[in-house]
């Protein structure tokens, strides 16, 4: 896919030049805004969340390992860690609730799903509801399918099916943005 | 191995792991099967895939002005740790600043300390020199002003017809005293030695030099039925008098 483009940035990572952090923002800073606003649900949050991602991603720049994970997987886990460390702090900070559950920081469904955000919307569209619920509560909640079977209150065969229907629907999609990043990368 | 495979495909720890929330240990798992098993790795490299473009669906317009944020904490942090190491250098040569002050002020007050202690040993001595003197003067202050002291004029014999000396004596008090007030010329090779015999032993008074005991009394021990000698020594004195060299005595 991006590779080349990748490849460039991790370079830059490494050579300490911050034009890779301008470079991982053009190209990755909507996307990882969404999944930061994915846990906090807030917009002055997701916005902490992704500049304390970025500073993170700048510092940590020299564990990132080529061979176990694409750039997108490293910092798609810097950020949702991120994220849920800050609600977290922000939780206890208010007081509200002490004891986190992984359950309690999502809330799972079809509304959660906000349209308003979706400049791709028209692809996620082409995609089902009961796969998305499914592909949203492995990816962004981090559950497991059984857990996701308990929380969605589905059985869990149903669920496998499901995810791995939604995984297919997932592949067909190519997104525009993903062809300009193609293209771009070869230009670079 | 098929049955190994979908065993750990079944287990969810590939899905934890995509998105970070496995344990170290479990990762190691992880890593380990995608090295081993080409099916496992071709599942996490689709994984990874669907994620991004799962993920890219659920893209946000960032908000103007957050990417000049972030660049501008970016610098701040750096800054940041710039500015921590000038204060490091500067709180070390503040340290060593201070270690060698510190080393220099303990030095001078270990010589002060040293200089300390020998004027002390000094005012000491002084002090002790000083009643000395003190009871010197009062037991000459007592003879001389005692009326039951006796006065003798001691002159020398043919050996050393310009030698004076008058001596003092008080058998009340039990103090004696001579001042040898001239002295005649002798060869730079001789000197005058005072001795005095006490109760039958001999004791050295020491060399007398005219220049340093004139008009000064020097002790004399006092015994029953003593005798005084002046005598005529080679140069640095002698450890008995010679007797053929005797220039003045006189009995008290």
């Amino acid at each position: 896919m991006s590779t080349l483009l990748e490849k460039h940035i991790v370079e830059l990572l490494l050579e300490r030049n911050e034009k890779a952090i301008s470079l991982l923002y053009e190209y990755y800073g909507d996307t990882l805004y969404g999944v930061a606003h994915k846990v906090v649900r807030n917009d002055e949050l997701a916005q902490d969340v992704l500049q304390e991602s970025f500073v993170k991603i700048w510092k940590k720049s020299d564990s990132y390992d080529a061979s176990k994970a694409k750039l997108f997987t490293w910092l798609f886990r810097i950020t949702r860690n991120t994220a849920i460390d800050k609600l977290r702090s922000v939780n206890t900070k208010t007081d509200k609730e002490i004891q986190m559950d992984v359950s309690d920081v999502y809330n799972i469904g079809v509304d959660s799903i906000r349209p308003e955000f979706m400049d791709v919307s028209e692809n996620l569209g082409k995609i089902e509801d009961k796969y998305q619920i499914v592909l949203e509560a492995l990816f962004f909640q981090g559950m497991t399918q059984q857990e996701a079977s308990d929380e969605l209150d589905i059985p869990l065969g149903t669920i496998k099916s499901r995810l791995k229907i939604g995984l297919r629907e997932l592949r067909k999609i190519y997104g525009t943005s993903m062809v300009v990043t193609f293209i771009l990368s070869l230009i670079l | 191995m098929k049955e190994k495979i979908r065993i750990f495909l079944d287990t969810d720890l590939l899905e934890k792991y995509l998105i970070g929330t496995t344990t170290t240990e479990e990762s190691l798992q992880v890593e380990r099967y995608i090295a081993m098993y080409p099916e496992v790795n071709k599942t996490y490299d689709e994984l990874q895939e669907s994620l991004e473009k799962f993920a890219k669906l659920h893209a946000i317009k960032t908000p103007e002005g957050l990417k000049e944020r972030i660049i501008a904490r970016m610098h701040g942090e750096r800054i940041g740790r710039k500015k921590f190491f000038r204060y490091a250098i500067a709180a070390s040569f503040a340290a060593v600043i201070f270690a060698g002050a510190s080393f220099f002020f303990w030095n001078q007050s270990q010589n002060l300390q040293q200089e300390n202690a020998v004027v002390s040993i000094q005012i000491e001595d002084l002090q002790k020199s000083m009643t000395q003197q003190m009871e010197d003067m009062r037991n000459q202050f007592i003879v001389l002003n005692n009326p039951r002291t006796r006065k003798y004029n001691v002159n020398g014999n043919i050996k050393a017809k310009e030698l004076k000396a008058v001596a003092y004596i008080n058998p009340v008090k039990k103090l004696s005293y001579i001042n040898v007030s001239k002295l005649p010329n002798l060869p730079e090779d001789q000197c005058f030695q005072m001795w005095a015999e006490v109760n039958g032993k001999m004791v050295n008074l020491g060399i007398i030099e005219e220049a340093q005991d004139k008009d000064k009394l020097m002790a004399l021990p006092y015994g029953e039925n003593a005798i005084s000698y002046i005598t005529i020594e080679p140069k640095g004195g002698n450890q008995s008098p010679t007797i053929e060299n005797k220039v003045a005595d006189f009995k008290y």
